[in-house]
């Protein structure tokens, strides 16, 4: 796997023990983990933000007192329930002497000296679904060229992807568009502020130039981008014979505005890539953001997985006239 | 009058497709999906060349072109996909009902203008 590729995940790390961050920072550095550390003060605060996690690992002594932890573990588990909370113990590794009702709110306990046994944890709870490096890169690459078309006064920058269990929503204005086939079923979702778009799409000559700057216009520069990536996925990893015969289930999806929440109705983890877009001419003005969130809710099957070949190799370039 | 009718549902590609032909001395109407488009059609008989998008809401791109050859009866304009889309399956739906063409997307004006053109008689 290259390192542009390599899936990641961040972890909020709260433990009050500062003399175990080195070895918390290597367990992370080991595993594919980008740990992120929060004040005592604002960890509510850090959870109702979207910074896309896939886990916390909370010590129980968390802010000086004996079950400081459980308390804020409490907390936070009804803020985001959908975060696995790992729970660091100071003499067992387990969750022996919690009442029944906390014992729920964490996955596993552990200690500072077993902390590698969280390795097997990690797979069943954060990357728990296996995502082929190539249809990874594929995607990065797809969504890039989509993005540099629609923008052409924009410069792209694209962060290493990553897995993420949080089902909050990022910015004022986001698409949904479904993925189906006999290997994959689910949906893209593009997460964006509109005011950064708009202001990247007013900038210079690009393609995606707004011609009035309201609302409706971010919904279409969204949407012609969301509509390109789709089709790019589908003529790359859909072939006819995987678009037919597809079993229609449906689950409801949820949107809680208040609380900028979507749910797909499958804890499953999410794939995410995050775009940065800034003006090529002005680079003193905001970056735009863009996250890109694959949901495969309704079915998932890696095994299945593979390029159009056939595809690849008559593909007529883009934007080009293939006449019949 | 219009040499050209560009079908779409996203205003953003109706818009640059449109100011790139009009740019290049073509006059052109423009359609927000596949009904639309043959409404269009049907009040301007002048139209030389169709320009559709496969994906759009009301009615897909492919449909409204069987229905210009069954519904309206015509069968002498030239019509071409500018689509994401490029699965052979609807590929040959196209070349079955006697679109002249496959363009995917994103439009690149240049490399396609000298055809539209010739399409319009030029």
């Amino acid at each position: 796997m290259s390192d542009d590729t390599q899936l990641v995940s961040k972890v909020l790390v709260l433990d009050g023990n500062e003399s175990y961050f080195d070895r918390i920072k290597i367990f992370c550095d080991n595993n594919n983990l980008v740990g992120v550390r929060a004040l005592e003060a604002n960890v509510l605060a850090v959870l109702k933000s979207n910074v896309d996690l896939g886990a916390i690992l909370l010590s129980e002594d968390y802010g000086g007192k004996a079950h400081g932890g459980v308390a804020l573990a409490r907390q936070i588990n009804r803020a985001r329930p959908e975060l696995p909370i790992f729970l660091r113990r100071e003499q067992a590794a387990n969750l022996d002497g919690l009442s029944e009702k906390d014992r729920k709110i964490f996955c596993v306990a552990y200690t500072i000296d077993s902390i590698a046994d969280l390795r097997k944890v990690l797979d069943e709870y954060i990357f728990s679904l296996v995502y082929p490096n190539v249809m990874v890169r594929g995607i990065k690459e797809i969504t890039q060229s989509a993005l540099e078309g629609l923008f052409k006064d924009a410069n792209i920058e694209t962060e290493a992807p990553y897995i993420v269990r949080d089902r909050i929503i990022y910015g004022e204005v986001f698409s949904l568009i479904p993925l189906e086939s006999n290997w994959c079923r689910g949906y893209m979702m593009l997460q964006s502020g509109g005011a950064d778009i708009l202001r990247i799409a007013q900038s210079g000559t690009q393609q995606a130039k707004l011609t009035s700057a309201d609302f409706r216009s971010i919904n279409h520069v969204l949407g012609e981008a969301t509509n390109l990536i789709w089709g790019a996925f589908k003529n790359r990893y859909f072939s006819d014979d995987d678009r037919s015969g597809i079993f229609k289930t449906q689950v409801p999806i949820i949107i809680n505005h208040q609380h900028r929440y979507i749910s797909f109705g499958s804890e499953n983890p999410q794939l995410c890539f995050k775009y940065t877009l800034s003006d090529k001419q002005d680079s003193t003005k905001n970056p735009a953001i863009i996250f890109q969130r694959f949901v495969f809710n309704l079915n998932w099957s890696p095994e299945d997985f593979k390029e159009v070949q056939a595809s690849l190799e008559e593909l007529v370039d883009s934007g080009e006239l293939e006449l019949f | 009058m219009a040499q050209i009718l560009v079908v779409d549902d996203s205003s953003t590609v109706r818009n640059e497709v449109c100011d790139f032909l009009k740019k290049n001395g073509l006059t052109v109407i423009e359609a927000v999906d596949g009904k639309d488009g043959l409404v269009k059609l049907k009040g301007d008989p002048s139209v030389k060349l169709v320009v559709s998008d496969v994906n759009m809401p009301n009615m897909d791109g492919l449909t409204m072109v069987e229905k210009i050859r069954s519904e309206l009866g015509n069968s002498t304009v030239n019509i071409i996909m500018l689509t994401t889309e490029s699965s052979p399956s609807m590929k040959d739906r196209g070349k079955a009902a006697g679109i002249k063409g496959w363009i995917v997307k994103p439009f690149k004006g240049d490399a396609v203008l000298g055809s539209f053109k010739k399409l319009v008689g030029l």
